[in-house]
């Protein structure tokens, strides 16, 4: 299992965040081509992340790169420029539409076997950034083996949806709800978007336990200051990993000893229980057997 | 010439400083001689007063002429007027050729370049920077800059190896009968640390103060019996400059990423425990050390015993927390830390033959656990350079740095690995400030490096798990891969900088810089 | 003369503005910052060699440097010296 806990976004046309953003040691950098870079700056950007993807120093993080969104005339550029850099994925904005995300399998395949790489090596992360595209959640989700993750956008939703920011998102539990659904559905990751208010600690900290309690796997990251307190959210308590632990030794016991029923503490534990368990093991960065 | 003990390549005598003894390791040289003994003096009582209408008349009075060598201190900082002042007044009166001998110059302190080269300053003892600095290294002086620690001064100051003919204090408050207090007055500055010595030591002892008191004095820093004349001027320093205010800890996340592995380290080793003592400088690496040191010393219980050095708010409230019992002060960087002096007998003044001289009965840095530092350049025998920038001028003095990497326990540089395209580890750095034998760790955005002399720590570090240990071909490798390589400094022959090391010895040297 | 620039004068980065030269002028390269005094021969090799592989022969190019490596400043050449054809990047 790949942790996704945080993804940092680094600024395309910025050298010192493309250099050194993953000191920060998030699961995750995002090399934005997308807002972060201004319309007059999107040739100088692509090269320059190019070369920084050339180089490919960025320790164990996973390394997506956010293209253009396909309404534009730039994305195929983009996907030619950095695809056969050997990136892990590619983060799309603005997805509505699972044909969109056939198109953009299909233009992928093409560049990886042009390219000599294994065809759908590149992963496909979904931003869902409008009501369509929250409507279509699970069937974006499906429409490629390539698709890891979907992700509900933030801002550019809230617009979308004919509403604004409140203090604590209310206007955007029900997309949240929607999309977390849909991924687990579709068997992809539920990836939340970022927190804007980058000096408010303990706001990043609610929302990131919120958000975590809905079933989201993880969360965009605009500053580095904010991965430790996420990773502090979805990292288990060392009291749970010892629980987990128990159960699921227990688990293995009652199998090996062929008992369907599994008992901790002198206590009946059910299946659910024994699968979170495990899955906890998996966030704490444990084995949790059998798994792949 | 001799190949020293860092391998630096060191001429036997150096024009317009004399006979070199060369660095053989940071305990090499034993201490020689006795204490200084400056003239004896009487003041009757029919003399009660001692102040004096102007600079000039106390310059007079003192018997100052040209070659001589004056004193300061650098308690007002960057707010300082005095110096300026005392050199302006020597050049109206036509005295020439003086050694002047700071502790520290600051910026405000551009202006002595004028005397400089009107030939009224001749020779700087301590340190240069900005425009002075620039000078200096481009051969503007006849004579070598000669940079001592801070305990390398009050050493060289007690043991008679520099004579002061007059030591000029700035004096936030006086009296008129000389006692000294740095508590009080519109330019308080908190502790007088770095004035003691030449006040006990200076042949002739001149206060300028702005805040002339009742007899006798609050809160007395110096006492009557050290000074001689007793001058009143309108202002003694820039507030604004004497005192920062509230410093913040930083929210630049490398930095704090560096801070955090700082931490993480002094954390993973034995010191961290009930008792600990600590020094960091009031940058924004050191002040972030300090902050998560704190919270992880609040999560686990710990009660420390003392700060040291430069004392800041940060400081002042880690020991009203009860995190510290006391502070040991030689200089106090701003307002809360100045209140704190006056006001709490556990915030105690130290001189700086106190705080860090190698050649007393035991100075304050030996007694100290942890100390954070910074550097310009660290290179694989763990050498620092904290003088010299990437373009071999001499801009920086050495301050603290030697004495309290000698005295730690655990001594722990932070840097960046790069700042722009300068590497900050490098082969070998560019002029040695502080020997690699009494550096423990390096730490950077891109890991922490320990001394292999440590293994202690490096295990230490291992069973902690939590500290990104690299080391330091492996940082210096990042760097280079950053970087590529660099020019050599283009230099003359001539030596324009001489870098002490705290027991008097030379451990590097500076050269003039090749005119483009 | 055509000019054209990239880049900017964050940290670690640098701005690279390049003007057409007549054919047979040559390459010449102007620069300025804090690294030139340690890295010049470093950043005309890097702006050089970038040059030639876009098959620039003739050009002046003037460096405001404010710490780029030679990864950046051969982004920067390239993105102003594509800037300056007017085709498009990469």
């Amino acid at each position: 299992m790949r942790l996704r806990r945080t993804k940092l976004y680094l600024p395309g046309n910025n050298p010192n965040m493309l250099l050194r953003g993953h000191l920060f040691n998030p699961d995750g950098v995002i090399l934005d081509l997308e807002d972060a870079v201004a319309v007059s700056e999107k040739d100088a950007a692509r090269i320059l992340v190019r070369d920084v993807l050339r180089k490919g120093d960025f320790g164990n993080c996973e390394v997506t790169v956010r293209i253009n969104a396909m309404d534009t005339d730039l994305w195929r550029s983009d996907i030619e420029t950095v695809v056969p850099c050997g990136i892990d994925g590619i983060r799309i904005p603005k997805v509505e539409n699972p044909k969109d995300i056939a198109i953009m399998d299909e233009a992928l395949s093409h560049i990886e076997s042009k390219a000599k790489m294994r065809v759908g090596k590149t992963l496909i992360f979904c931003l869902l950034e409008t009501a369509l595209g929250i409507w279509n959640a699970y069937d974006i989700a499906k429409a490629s083996r390539r698709v890891a993750a979907i992700c509900p956008g933030g801002e550019d939703l809230r617009a979308d949806l004919k509403t604004t920011r409140s203090e604590n998102s209310e206007e955007l539990i029900g997309p949240r709800r929607i999309v977390v659904l849909a991924a687990h559905a579709a068997g992809v990751d539920a990836l939340d978007t970022v927190y804007a208010d980058i000096t408010d600690d303990a706001g990043l900290r609610r929302e990131t336990e919120w958000v975590k309690q809905l079933g989201f796997q993880g969360k965009s990251v605009i500053h580095p200051n904010q991965i430790p307190i996420i990773h502090d959210v979805f990292t288990p308590t060392d009291r749970e990993i010892e629980q987990a632990k128990k159960i699921v030794e227990a688990a293995v016991e009652a199998a090996a000893r062929g008992l369907g029923a599994v008992q901790v503490d002198g206590k009946m534990v059910d299946k659910p229980v024994v699968k979170r368990a495990e899955y906890t093991l998996q966030r704490a960065g444990l084995s949790a057997g059998g798994e792949k | 010439m001799a190949i020293n003990a860092v391998g630096r390549d060191i001429p036997d005598s150096i024009p317009g400083y004399g006979d070199v003894k060369h660095f053989k390791g940071h305990d090499r040289r034993p201490p020689e001689g006795n204490r200084f003994g400056k003239r004896n003096r009487t003041a009757f009582n029919s003399r009660t007063d001692k102040t004096l209408p102007d600079i000039k008349a106390a310059i007079s009075a003192s018997g100052l002429k040209s070659g001589m060598t004056i004193s300061f201190h650098h308690h007002l900082r960057n707010g300082d007027f005095v110096v300026n002042a005392v050199l302006d007044a020597c050049a109206e009166m036509g005295i020439r050729d003086l050694v002047i001998f700071p502790t520290a110059l600051f910026g405000v302190h551009k202006h002595l370049t004028r005397h400089i080269q009107s030939g009224v300053i001749r020779q700087i003892m301590g340190s240069v920077n900005g425009p002075i600095g620039q000078l200096a290294s481009e051969g503007g002086m006849s004579v070598p800059v000669i940079l001592r620690s801070h305990g390398g001064r009050p050493r060289a100051v007690t043991s008679g190896e520099v004579v002061i003919d007059v030591a000029f204090i700035a004096a936030p408050t006086s009296d008129k009968y000389g006692n000294l207090s740095g508590a009080v007055g519109k330019s308080a500055c908190g502790s007088l640390g770095y004035a003691h010595s030449d006040a006990e030591y200076a042949q002739c002892v001149i206060a300028i103060t702005d805040n002339l008191v009742p007899y006798p004095a609050p809160c007395i820093h110096i006492p009557q019996f050290f000074v001689d004349f007793v001058v009143v001027v309108n202002s003694i320093g820039d507030p604004a400059g004497i005192v920062s205010g509230t410093t913040r800890v930083t929210r630049d996340p490398m930095r704090l990423l560096i801070a955090d592995n700082a931490a993480k380290l002094i954390e993973a080793t034995p010191y961290f425990k009930n008792g600990i003592s600590f020094q960091t400088g009031a940058g924004g690496i050191s002040l972030a050390v300090a902050a998560y040191v704190r919270e992880a010393m609040r999560e686990r219980g710990i009660k420390g015993s003392f700060g040291l050095g430069g004392i800041t708010e940060f400081f002042v409230d880690m020991m009203k927390e009860g995190l510290f019992e006391r502070l040991l002060d030689v200089q106090s960087f701003d307002l809360a830390a100045v209140r704190s002096i006056g006001e709490n007998p556990n915030h105690v003044e130290i001189s700086a033959d106190w705080y860090a001289n190698p050649w007393n009965a035991g100075c304050a840095v030996n007694m100290l656990d942890t100390v954070v530092l910074g550097a310009t350049e660290v290179d694989r025998d763990f050498n620092v350079n904290v003088n010299t920038e990437a373009d071999g001028a001499l801009l920086h003095g050495i301050g603290g740095h030697q004495d309290t990497a000698a005295g730690a326990q655990l001594t722990i540089i932070t840097t960046p690995l790069l700042r722009g395209r300068i590497p900050c580890a490098v082969d070998s750095v560019y002029t040695v400030t502080t020997p690699g034998e009494v550096v423990d760790a390096i730490v950077t955005e891109f890991g922490v490096a320990i001394n292999p002399r440590r293994q202690d720590l490096i295990d230490a570090a291992k069973e902690a798990g939590n500290v990104p240990l690299v080391t330091m071909d492996e940082l210096i490798d990042k760097a280079h891969g950053f970087t590529g390589s660099m020019s050599p400094v283009e230099t003359e022959e001539r030596i324009i900088g001489v870098i002490e090391y705290r027991d008097g010895t030379v451990i590097d040297v500076v050269k003039q810089l090749k005119k483009k | 003369m055509k000019t054209a620039q990239a880049g900017t004068l964050e940290s670690m980065d640098c701005i690279v503005s390049v003007t057409e030269s007549d054919k047979g002028r040559g390459i010449s390269i102007v620069m300025e910052g804090a690294s030139v005094a340690r890295f010049g021969e470093a950043m005309v090799k890097a702006t050089k060699d970038t040059l030639k592989s876009l098959g620039v022969r003739d050009i002046s190019v003037s460096i405001q440097d404010n710490g780029a490596g030679d990864l950046v400043l051969k982004a920067r050449v390239e993105a102003a010296v594509r800037r300056l054809a007017g085709g498009k990047a990469a």
